[in-house]
């Protein structure tokens, strides 16, 4: 298959063959890139085509004139030395530019790398293109069927177009071993075949083996190598002893090589049992398979292969099976993009491209002054012959040297940051990443940085040069050399302009940033967050709801007979994090109804007990309120303020508005509200509105997820963690226990996003205004130093030396008015447009203080922006008129 | 009839082309030479020869039917001329006459 990538290569290397043979040599390339892909991999086979067509290229360059090939590469060797020697003439451009390119390079490589690890990665294990997922999809129901047990013994017995095929089932169990700390770990009851395909060689003892799966086979299990350092402290002699899985007692008989975590991330494999292969259609657990392409097999042809099975399953089981279609793909390729994730890469790629364009335009800017106050050379270069073409190369060389030196450095930064950072920064968004996600640099990006590179090159050489030579040879003719009429003509006014706009936002934007920040750090949840315990408790698949109810309730009672615990609850979900919102009726005193909406928070009884809040009007939560028939329900002032208008709540009634589609269903009893209390972190820090709490009884085992919330007033509570861990496995060894916080730290993950966002935009806004700087010294300097001989004409015949520093800087200075008022002008208008979005706080008022702000704002700016032209103002004012006419 | 003269590069060439006989054309006469003689070859230069060794008349080309595989693109397709096969076995005969008896000394000469 061809993607876009290869689409491109190979497009490119058409353009380097020969317009008389184009057709067959074209169609030989692909032939041959096929070829390779096959058998060598896809990155290879893209190595080979870019190779074919450097090679195409360079014969067909070859065959031109011999004196041209000639000119072009002696002379680009003077270039590069000419470029080099530019980086240490002029250390400031270089510096500010340089930091500039390689800030730029660095945001595209962290950028893309992230990107393209999730969208194209590529498996770390041999023949990685052959190894393939399938899936069952509903095409009716438009989603996946995960239940796919029974087709997967249907496809292993008859498909021949994928072999080693295998399947597995995802699990999380508590490894519980005496003296360490119990914590669940990621466990794939897997087929033998996937140590196989995955090329998992043991450290220790031997992987799993079909004879394991056998149902009368003793229970084993294979452990992870990190899972062997951390829990077992690398005992060698691990293999033969009996651990504790969850309710099971298996014997280690392997321990994995470091870095082995298929199918996912997984740390500890036991044998997917045969018996589990009798499921009925579209029955069972969650399935995933997996396999390798036969040899001489294709994506496509096990398509094909695939949905003739499915044909013929869908007529002998159509009333599970009608709908359903196999699809295969490549083991680590993502779901199938919809519109919306493509929009959203192609606006990233934009933005990189902008952010780079912008930048290296920039740079432009500033290279285009420095090679102006050449001119005089490159003048005398087209006096000796030199053709437009040589200049323009020249200074697209030297932009390239000042390139290639910054995309070192932001390579090197960028995987640094990565390194530091990058794992952690999508840990905390996706979750515990699958092992085929490797941030380090790899040849993708490296091609990348280097496409970057060319491109910032050409942007910042290659337009000051067209620029600088138009009309070079009329120059020539009408002036002498030292005396050049180049010009900064509008595109750099407009560029300087825009930059200075762009300045103004970035602070601006910073300070929004630093303000949520603030808000979501210091969020108020309404109790001593700082002294509870929070975990979450998860059921294992294989343990009973009645076992599960009847170990919660042990816990709870456990944890609350322990010493310095002065309360335990449950809740569906966390104070401070996101609570959903439901339509309401409410019925007032009168009987009428009112529609409106509420942030409901199921809790167990003790909540209010246990976070020390007792009612301020009415009463809390009894035991008697989850028994059947009760309907009571406790909301917080929030709840009074936004719903009620401040009406009194007790004796109100309320219950959940019908959904808006769909019949109406018969109405629900009314719940009676029997209690108000204050509020207690209904609201998250990311909500723009506060929330009307709505609180209901429930017993813990029916709420939709079990955090557990532990009040240990002394000491810290964080502290408290192991000892929570050991009540709750020894309560029920299969009760998995995650998410061990404190309960001031649940947003923890978000202030720290969040603060990294801070500091880029910090970085940026630091880079901004040094851009700017530089653009408008660059200009003025530029301009005095072109006419200096005026200024010592002008000071020679009485002109005033303020007059003619007026004179000079009147049109920077207009321009950096023009770019600070339009600033100001967006900085203006983000103020008014934040208050539409759904930022917290963003409606809240624009006050007099707003506005005095944004003026001392503008008006550091204008100073700041000015402090560019002081020196060469100084330089103008020194200017003696003899030393200036002398030196014509 | 005078025969002409054959590179170094030719004589692979239309040695490939005896070899593969129907098959020749040009990615298949490339795989050939980079698989025996382990050289890197652009197809440019693969067919810069063999349009070399048609304008002499030592081979002759057709166009065949476009496939998938490629792209929808069609092959060229290569046979050697009676002339190509003279110059083919003059070379041969020629290099074989030059070689016979050097196999010890260019041993010695590693």
């Amino acid at each position: 298959m061809i993607d876009m990538i290869d689409g491109f290569l190979l497009a490119l290397a058409r353009r380097a063959l020969p317009s008389a043979d184009r057709e067959w040599m074209a169609g030989d390339l692909e032939e041959d890139f096929q070829r390779l892909v096959h058998t060598e991999g896809r990155w290879r086979a893209r190595g080979w085509l870019i190779g074919e067509s450097l090679r195409n290229f360079s014969r067909r360059t070859s065959n031109r004139p011999r004196s041209f090939k000639f000119k072009v590469k002696s002379m680009s060797w003077i270039d590069l030395k000419l470029g080099l020697r530019m980086l240490v003439k002029y250390p400031g451009l270089t510096l500010v530019g340089g930091t500039a390119m390689a800030f730029a390079i660095f945001i595209g490589v962290v950028a893309f790398t992230m990107f393209s690890v999730i969208t194209s990665p590529t498996l770390p294990i041999k023949d990685a293109d052959r190894v393939v997922r399938i899936r069952s999809f509903d095409v009716a129901k438009n989603q996946a069927e995960p239940k796919q047990l029974h087709d997967f013994k249907v496809w292993r017995d008859s498909l021949r177009s994928v072999t080693d095929l295998g399947a597995w089932q995802d699990s999380s169990r508590n490894l519980i071993i005496p003296g360490v700390e119990t914590s669940p770990i990621p466990v794939a009851e897997m087929s033998a075949i996937g140590f196989q395909v995955a090329e998992g060689e043991p450290h220790l003892g031997r992987v799993l083996t079909d004879a394991d799966a056998d149902p009368a086979a003793a229970p084993v299990v294979v452990i992870g190598y990190e899972i062997w350092k951390t829990r077992f402290g690398s005992d060698p002699s691990v293999i033969g002893k009996t651990v504790q899985l969850g309710d099971d007692h298996p014997v280690v008989v392997g321990v994995m090589r470091e870095g082995f975590e298929f199918p996912v991330a997984h740390d500890a494999w036991v044998p997917l049992r045969l018996q589990l292969l009798d499921a009925a259609p579209r029955g069972g657990r969650a399935t995933s398979v997996f396999g390798r392409l036969a040899p001489g097999q294709t994506v496509d042809t096990a398509r094909a292969e695939l949905n003739t099975i499915a044909k013929s399953l869908a007529r002998d089981l159509p009333l599970t099976h009608q709908h359903l279609e196999p699809r295969v793909a490549g083991y680590a390729d993502p779901d199938q993009m919809g519109t919306d994730d493509s929009a959203f890469l192609y606006a990233i790629y934009f933005f990189l491209t902008a952010l780079l364009t912008l930048i290296c335009g920039n740079v432009g800017l500033l290279i285009f002054a420095r090679a102006a106050s050449r001119e005089s050379d490159l003048i005398v270069r087209t006096a000796l012959g030199a053709g437009r073409s040589r200049i323009v190369w020249q200074l697209f060389t030297e932009a390239l040297v000042l390139a290639v030196v910054s995309a070192g450095v932001g390579i090197v930064a960028g995987s640094f940051f990565l390194r530091t950072w990058g794992t952690y920064f999508l840990e905390v968004n996706f979750g515990r990443l699958p092992f085929w996600i490797d941030l380090a640099p790899s040849m993708r990006t490296i091609v990348f940085a280097a496409a970057s590179t060319v491109f910032g090159a050409a942007v910042a050489g290659v337009i000051p040069a067209f620029k600088l030579t138009r009309g070079m040879s009329d120059r020539l003719k009408q002036t002498s050399a030292g005396s050049g009429g180049a010009q900064f003509g509008g595109v750099w006014t407009f560029i300087i302009v825009a930059q200075i706009a762009v300045t103004m936002m970035f602070p601006a934007i910073v300070y929004g940033e630093r303000m949520l920040l603030t808000y979501t750090d210091e969020f108020e949840v309404g109790f001593a967050a700082e002294q509870f315990l929070t975990a979450r408790i998860d059921k294992d698949a294989g343990s009973s709801p009645e076992r599960f109810a009847r170990s919660l309730n042990e816990v709870q009672t456990r944890l609350a007979s322990t010493s310095g615990v002065t309360g335990v609850a449950y809740a569906q979900a966390l104070p401070a994090t996101w609570h959903p919102w439901q339509r309401i009726e409410l019925q007032g005193a009168d009987g009428a109804v009112t529609l409106d909406y509420g942030s409901l928070a199921p809790v167990s009884t003790s909540y209010f007990e246990a976070l020390d809040s007792p009612a301020i009007d009415g009463r809390t939560f009894t035991a008697a309120d989850v028994l059947p028939g009760s309907r009571v329900a406790i909301v917080d002032e929030a709840f009074v303020e936004i719903v009620l208008k401040g009406r009194n709540p007790i004796g109100q009634r309320v219950r959940f508005a019908p959904k808006v589609d769909g019949p109406a269903p018969p109405p629900e009893p009314w719940y009676d509200i029997v209690g108000l209390v204050k509020e207690l972190g209904v609201s998250s820090p990311d909500q723009k509105e506060r929330a009307a709490g709505l609180y209901l009884p429930a017993p813990p085992e029916r709420l939709a997820k079990q955090y557990l919330m532990v009040h240990v007033p002394s000491g810290d509570a964080a502290a408290f963690g192991p000892r929570l861990r050991e009540v709750v496995t020894s309560v029920d060894s299969t009760l998995k226990v995650s998410e061990i916080l404190r309960a001031d730290q649940v947003n923890d993950d978000q202030v720290w996003a969040m603060s990294l966002w801070v500091r880029i935009t910090s970085v940026m806004s630091g880079l901004a205004i040094m851009l700017s700087l530089a653009g408008i010294y660059a200009v003025l300097s530029f301009t005095v130093t072109r006419r200096t001989r005026e200024i010592g004409v002008r000071v020679a015949l009485g002109g005033s030396r303020e007059r003619v520093i007026g004179a000079i800087l009147r049109r920077p200075l207009i321009r950096v008015a023009f770019g600070v008022l339009l600033g100001s002008s967006m900085v203006l208008a983000a103020m008014f447009g934040l208050r539409t979005t759904e930022f917290p706080g963003a409606d809240a008022p624009l006050t007099v203080w707003h506005f005095v702000t944004l003026i001392v704002y503008v008006a550091v700016m204008v100073v700041v922006c000015s402090m560019a032209c002081i020196v060469p103002a100084q330089r103008a004012l020194r200017v003696e008129p003899t030393v200036a006419l002398r030196a014509e | 009839m005078d025969t002409i003269a054959l590179g170094e590069f030719e004589q692979l060439v239309l040695m490939s082309i005896v070899r593969l006989d129907h098959e020749a054309y040009g990615a298949t006469i490339r795989r050939d030479i980079e698989t025996r003689t382990a050289r890197r070859l652009s197809i440019s230069a693969v067919y810069t020869t063999l349009d070399r060794l048609e304008q002499k008349g030592l081979v002759r080309s057709w166009v065949g039917e476009p496939t998938a595989e490629r792209g929808g693109r069609r092959r060229k397709h290569f046979a050697i001329e009676a002339a190509g096969a003279r110059a083919l076995k003059t070379a041969y005969r020629d290099y074989m006459a030059m070689a016979t008896g050097l196999e010890r000394r260019l041993k010695a000469l590693q």
